[in-house]
């Protein structure tokens, strides 16, 4: 019987220490913790409130969202929703995380490809007025503020991912986007003179729970955007999370937040009367309604997980007084692709 | 002094609730040949990331019709996390050989959540292999849950109401020693715990049992429990301490 409890032992030994994603050390500690994360995030939120990120839009506009692009080699998806956001003249991007593999150089090829997306986006929506200075071509002031090319915020909004925090990877990330948790405000200025404001939350969810601290902070109530009077200052809210909240199959067997965390999150979006959840992680489509939310589980767009053209990135439509979203199809297809 | 320990220790039983949850307990479970009846109970006493600090009494009772029937009920109470459960469940023993059992469990369990007023009805189906010192667990659960207290009349009960996709269940333990000594220690590792059933949330620990009276049994375990499975990533998210008594009659 010996023979069977150690040949056991080994067995689960050699299970855990199998699989990259699997580690002994795991069970023990984490690996990159979310509550330093947070802290991280909150921090550079309080250092950098002037920076706090504004969206402007004039009546009706939309937005386009992806997820899990496992960037390595190949950046011919991210480029493709580059090139979908900037042609449809979204007002922002929204990414669910796990943008990259978790190489250095994989997140050089990522910065470098958020720089050109920006070269392309700033001639489109600014104009140059010196060697220095832009002002928006939108912006309908008679006298609008000049603006230097390194103060105009290219709109692309992750959230971090899995991927993105294994190996040291927050390092990576963080000295590209420098927060996991945070959110954008979109003041819409609609046609009869009337302004609007939505809301973006934008939640850590890479490690499969928020963590104290970020639970902490949503129960302080930093992201409810209340008045005095205790009504929401919001027309509509959006939140996007890497880990899902439904798992789309039952043979889908990746981490989703454990029991007590759904249930607050479902209880807390609903405080937050969210219009729609954008989830990624789990690579499979799924959308539902749950308590007046509507959730959306996006399709990996990664080149490898999903090397035939297909319909990965979602459009959000937003009116004054509806809502809708439609498919927006990825053509690329790796340049190695066998036939 | 011997007395004295015995109602000591039935005392702290009856106060925990009672005796062995099959997920728990590390001996052997099967019946004896004598004694029908079988309470267990314990005292769990930790800490969650969303809930805080929390502790929790559990007990059931085991009723062995004959050596391969045997149906138990029980109730946890978490305070602090304000979760309360309610289970029966049957059981059907399958003797393989004179140490090794398999046991097939079906298993209905209410979960409500206070403090987000949510309702979580689970079936479970799955099967023990118990052998002298390993034992696995394998099956599936219909998990499903509905919120109530909706704020807004128009959403109605389906629109907040949602059953997950056939959850697999899963279990791994080892015990140092042969399951019937006196005392014992092991491992494990599993996605479920006595009143929940994960996805791909993992839970491990170390386990122990050991023998106060001929009736009577001391068992428990420390559980971790961390969000984010086994991989690197995995997250504090709880961990708690369970003891808890068996006696059986």
């Amino acid at each position: 019987m010996k023979k069977i409890l150690i040949l056991s032992i080994l067995a689960a030994a050699a299970v855990l220490s199998a699989c990259e994603k699997v580690s002994p050390a795991g069970i023990l500690m984490a690996g990159t913790a979310v509550e330093d994360r947070v802290k991280m995030s909150n921090l550079f939120y309080k250092e950098h409130m002037d920076d706090h990120t504004v969206l402007m839009a004039f009546g009706d506009y939309t937005f386009i969202v992806g997820a899990d692009s496992h960037l390595a080699t190949d950046s011919g998806r991210l480029d493709e929703m580059m090139a979908i956001g900037l042609e449809n003249e979204d007002l922002f991007y929204a990414h669910l995380g796990d943008l990259a593999d978790t190489k250095a150089e994989y997140y050089s090829t990522l910065d470098s490809l958020l720089k050109e997306a920006k070269k392309r986006y700033v001639p489109k929506y600014y104009t140059q007025i010196n060697e220095y200075e832009y002002v928006s071509k939108l912006n309908q002031d008679e006298h609008p503020r000049p603006v230097t090319y390194d103060e105009i915020t290219f709109p692309f909004f992750p959230v971090v991912g899995n991927h993105d925090i294994t190996h040291n990877g927050w390092a990576l990330w963080s000295n590209i986007f420098y927060s996991s948790f945070y959110e954008i405000d979109v003041i819409d200025f609609l046609p009869e003179g009337d302004i609007a404001f939505d809301h973006l939350i934008f939640l850590d969810s890479a490690s499969g729970t928020l963590g104290k601290t970020q639970i902490d902070l949503i129960n302080q109530g930093v992201l409810d955007g209340k008045y005095a009077d205790g009504e929401s200052m919001y027309r509509y809210t959006f939140v996007f999370s890497h880990t899902n909240i439904f798992r789309p199959q039952f043979f889908e067997f990746a981490s989703t937040f454990t029991r007590e965390e759904t249930f607050f999150l479902l209880d807390q979006f609903e405080k937050w009367n969210v219009s729609a959840v954008f989830c990624g992680h789990v690579h499979t489509w799924d959308e539902r309604n749950f308590n007046g939310v509507h959730y959306l589980t996006l399709e990996a767009m990664s080149e490898r997980n999903n090397p035939e053209p297909g319909n990965y990135l979602v459009r959000m439509h937003v009116g004054e007084d509806e809502l809708a979203w439609t498919p927006v199809k990825m053509n690329y297809t790796p340049k190695n692709k066998k036939k | 002094m011997r007395l004295n320990l015995t109602i000591l220790t039935i005392s702290l039983g009856l106060l925990a609730g009672t005796v062995s949850r099959a997920q728990v307990y590390s001996g052997y479970r099967h019946f004896d040949g004598e004694h029908r009846n079988e309470v267990s109970g314990f005292l769990t006493g930790g800490f969650n990331v969303v809930t805080g600090t929390f502790f929790s009494e559990a007990a059931t009772y085991t009723y062995h019709f004959s050596p391969r029937w045997s149906i138990s009920a029980g109730e946890q109470v978490q305070f602090l996390k304000w979760v309360y459960s309610a289970d029966v469940m049957g059981t059907y023993r399958i003797p393989i050989k004179k140490k090794t059992n398999i046991y097939i469990d079906g298993r209905f369990l209410f979960n409500y959540y206070g403090q987000w007023k949510v309702s979580e009805p689970i079936i479970n189906l799955s099967a023990l292999l118990e052998t002298s010192y390993v034992d696995l667990r394998w099956g599936w659960s219909f998990v499903s849950y509905h919120k109530s207290g909706i704020k807004k009349e128009y959403k109605s009960f389906t629109d907040a109401s949602y059953a997950e996709p056939l959850v697999m269940t899963f279990g791994l333990g080892v015990n140092i020693r042969e399951r019937s000594n006196p005392w014992n220690l092991g491992l494990y590792i599993r996605n479920y715990d006595l009143f929940y059933y994960e996805n791909w949330n993992i839970n491990w620990g170390i386990r122990f049992h050991a023998t106060l009276t001929p009736l009577m049994k001391l068992y428990g375990e420390f559980n971790v429990r961390p969000a984010g499975s086994l991989s690197q990533l995995a997250t504090r998210y709880e961990t708690s301490l369970k003891v808890g008594l068996r006696y059986i009659w």
